[in-house]
């Protein structure tokens, strides 16, 4: 059996790239990727403490599938959004989209 | 039958016209005056009736007045009435605001004919009534404040009456503030003598400090902050320049309110605090003294060259009330109340019959008139028995009352003082013979203005010849026999007196010499100022320097000028700098301009730049991240 180091360390580079993703991509699209590595980086460590903390039950894993589903709604509504924004400033780069403050 | 205990009916009579002059006066034939002088008629009607009830109560042993009224303010042992006192003092007093008060209200009818504000005037003179009768039958210091207030609120109302002027409204203004000046010390006063004996009850009080309740040093201070009262109300030195000025309004309003009744509140009020006045240190009298011997100078010399007819009558006013309070320093309560009582009618006629001059001429200085006599027969005889009764002539009113103050100045002061007021006796001869002379003899000096002339109406004639009548008689009151005669215990000393009642005895050295101070004066006027006056302008000419002074009025309106403007006002100037500059601009301004800027600054950490939020979020995740381990370990 696998040790379980092996699946949180994966499980931590796969957030952490996402994290990089996030503060370093400016494109708008990009940067969604980056939360959808984020997303499947917490998946794994779910997926893992499941199977070797409680392997008769699926709770982790229900909670895996529920994360995996939000994520596509969340992509749907972020992608629309990206659309709009696209439509209306003929840009997806995050950083020219700044009106939303005092 | 309507007693004593009655007494509060007579102030709500007027204060009950005046409501509805207030409000439905406009509606009503007349605009409503008969309301008006009927409660006013009505009141010396009735004060009449507890006249008598008072003569009978007198003749019982151990009578010490009379109080009624209901509670006005109750805590658990701390109450102030709505209390009327009614007792000799009151009565002299409220002889003359009713009696006087009627026939002015009368005369008022006639003076104010045609008014566009005749309504209003007489609503305002019916409160006047109102607050004066309350100020005379108040049992307590709370409530006489408040009436003492209310008068002198009235009096503002009425001397600005024609607002229109800039003058009247100015002098209304000048008389509600120095009075006030004075109130603020009455005030002073009144809380000094409530602290100490936990009530407003004068009589409570005075018993209070008969026991020796108060120190003397303390109740020496209350009574001269009392006097300070006096003094704005009864235009004493230095607080007296208000009165003359106060003649802007109209002439009946100066004959009851600026002669008869509320100059005198100030000596009334005197008069019945006297316990208190005696209680205390002897200094407090003396101040009492001095102040009305200044009084009583001052106005007589300024009345020797004023021009303005109301006005000599205005500073003759101030005079008698140095004169009155000369007798309170002199501790004869009796010969300040008569004089008081007997001034009320003389002085009313004097201005009732000014008034008639000013309303039949259109003129109110002495340059303008003159020779009036034979247009005006009738008023030049009534002004000419005010100006002797004034002058204290023998057998008129002001020659009794006069030579009572001089008796007992004579009894309690020294030399000094004695001196003072027979010089001030021949002054006053000399003044009011003056006004005589240039306003009914000789020769018209405004032809115009004496082709116009005219005898007054009878409504106006009626109350100027009874008021003389009244200046002519009321001296008598001095002897016993007309006192029983009249149902009263006796002569006024039997009626009005400080300790022991007394009779009266014809002062024969006081009598003689006056009297003839007075015939000499009177002669000396007829010399300066009859025909075309030549001694008088040459006089003027000769003593410029002294004239100037007096022309000037002591330059007291002056330095008080100067006060105003230079203190005063640059006083409120610094204040007004620093409500601006520090409270404002620095406190209020700066307090809300300091929270902006702070907002400025914090502000810019919001740039709306997505990937700077992320960077904030994540540096935030990672520094919780590392002091959770590092306080884990």
């Amino acid at each position: 059996m696998i040790p379980i180091q092996h699946f949180l360390l994966l499980g931590a580079l796969l957030f952490s790239l996402g994290v990089y993703g996030v503060l370093s991509r400016r494109n708008v699209v990009l940067i969604l990727m980056a939360v959808e590595l984020m997303l499947q980086g917490v998946n794994i460590n779910l997926v893992a403490f499941a199977v070797y903390l409680s392997p008769q039950e699926f709770r982790g894993l229900i909670f895996a599938l529920f994360v995996i589903t939000v994520a596509a709604a969340e992509v749907g509504l972020a992608l629309a959004i990206a659309l709009r924004l696209f439509r209306n400033r003929a840009t997806a780069n995050v950083d020219e989209v700044d009106t939303l403050r005092w | 039958m309507v007693g004593m205990e009655h007494a509060w009916v007579l102030p709500a009579l007027p204060f009950g016209a005046f409501v509805v002059l207030l409000l439905v006066g406009r509606y009503l034939p007349r605009r409503g005056d008969f309301l008006a002088v009927g409660a006013m008629v009505a009141a010396a009607v009735l004060f009449s009736l507890m006249l008598a009830d008072l003569v009978q109560a007198l003749g019982e042993e151990g009578f010490q007045g009379v109080t009624s009224g209901i509670d006005w303010l109750k805590f658990d042992t701390f109450r102030v009435r709505l209390g009327f006192f009614f007792d000799n003092l009151t009565a002299v007093m409220l002889a003359v605001v009713t009696y006087v008060g009627s026939l002015i209200f009368i005369y008022s009818m006639g003076y104010m004919q045609g008014d566009p504000r005749y309504g209003w005037f007489f609503a305002a003179m019916s409160l006047f009534a109102a607050s004066m009768m309350t100020l005379v039958l108040a049992d307590n210091l709370l409530l006489l404040y408040g009436a003492w207030e209310a008068v002198g609120f009235c009096s503002y109302l009425l001397i600005g009456f024609w607002h229109e002027r800039r003058s009247a409204a100015e002098a209304a203004k000048k008389a509600f503030i120095t009075t006030r000046i004075g109130d603020v010390g009455f005030l002073i006063g009144i809380v000094l003598l409530w602290r100490e004996a936990g009530t407003f009850d004068l009589r409570e009080i005075f018993q209070l400090a008969s026991e020796g309740g108060y120190s003397s040093e303390y109740l020496t201070l209350a009574v001269l902050m009392l006097f300070a009262g006096a003094v704005g109300k009864s235009a004493q030195f230095p607080l007296h320049v208000w009165l003359p000025d106060a003649m802007e309004g109209p002439t009946p309003v100066s004959a009851l309110i600026h002669a008869a009744t509320m100059v005198v509140a100030g000596v009334y009020m005197v008069a019945r605090t006297m316990p208190l006045f005696e209680a205390a240190d002897p200094v407090a009298l003396q101040v009492v003294t001095a102040l009305g011997l200044a009084t009583v100078m001052l106005s007589a010399t300024v009345a020797l060259v004023v021009k303005d007819v109301k006005r000599v009558i205005a500073y003759s006013t101030i005079n008698s009330l140095g004169l009155m309070m000369v007798a309170l320093g002199s501790r004869s309560v009796t010969a300040a109340m008569f004089y008081l009582f007997v001034h009320g009618f003389f002085k009313a006629l004097l201005f009732l019959a000014a008034g008639n001059v000013l309303h039949a001429t259109d003129r109110g200085a002495v340059d303008e008139l003159g020779g009036l006599r034979a247009k005006m027969p009738l008023t030049a005889l009534a002004f000419g028995v005010g100006t002797l009764a004034m002058a204290g002539l023998f057998p008129f009113s002001g020659f009794w009352a006069k030579d009572e103050i001089l008796v007992a100045a004579r009894e309690d002061q020294g030399v000094a003082v004695n001196v003072v007021l027979w010089v001030s006796v021949a002054l006053t001869a000399l003044y009011m013979a003056r006004l005589y002379i240039l306003t009914f003899l000789g020769r018209p000096r405004d032809p115009h203005a004496y082709e116009h002339a005219h005898e007054a109406s009878l409504v106006m004639l009626a109350p100027v010849l009874l008021l003389a009548l009244g200046a002519v008689v009321t001296g008598f009151w001095a002897f016993d026999q007309v006192g029983e005669a009249l149902a009263l215990p006796g002569g006024v000393g039997k009626f009005i007196y400080l300790h022991e009642p007394h009779s009266f005895e014809m002062p024969v050295a006081e009598a003689a010499g006056s009297s003839a101070l007075v015939v000499a004066s009177l002669l000396l006027a007829g010399f300066i100022w009859s025909g075309e006056a030549r001694p008088a302008q040459l006089m003027a000419q000769r003593l410029r320097p002294l004239y100037q002074l007096l022309w000037n009025k002591y330059y007291m309106d002056d330095l008080y000028q100067w006060i105003v403007n230079r203190i005063v006002l640059a006083t409120g100037a610094m204040v007004a700098w620093f409500d601006r500059v520090v409270v404002n601009d620095t406190g209020v301004d700066g307090s809300a301009g300091l929270t902006a800027l702070w907002g400025w600054i914090m502000r810019q950490v919001q740039t709306g730049k997505m990937p700077n939020y992320a960077l904030a979020i994540a540096g935030g995740a990672v520094v919780i991240g590392a002091v959770v381990l590092v306080a884990r370990m």
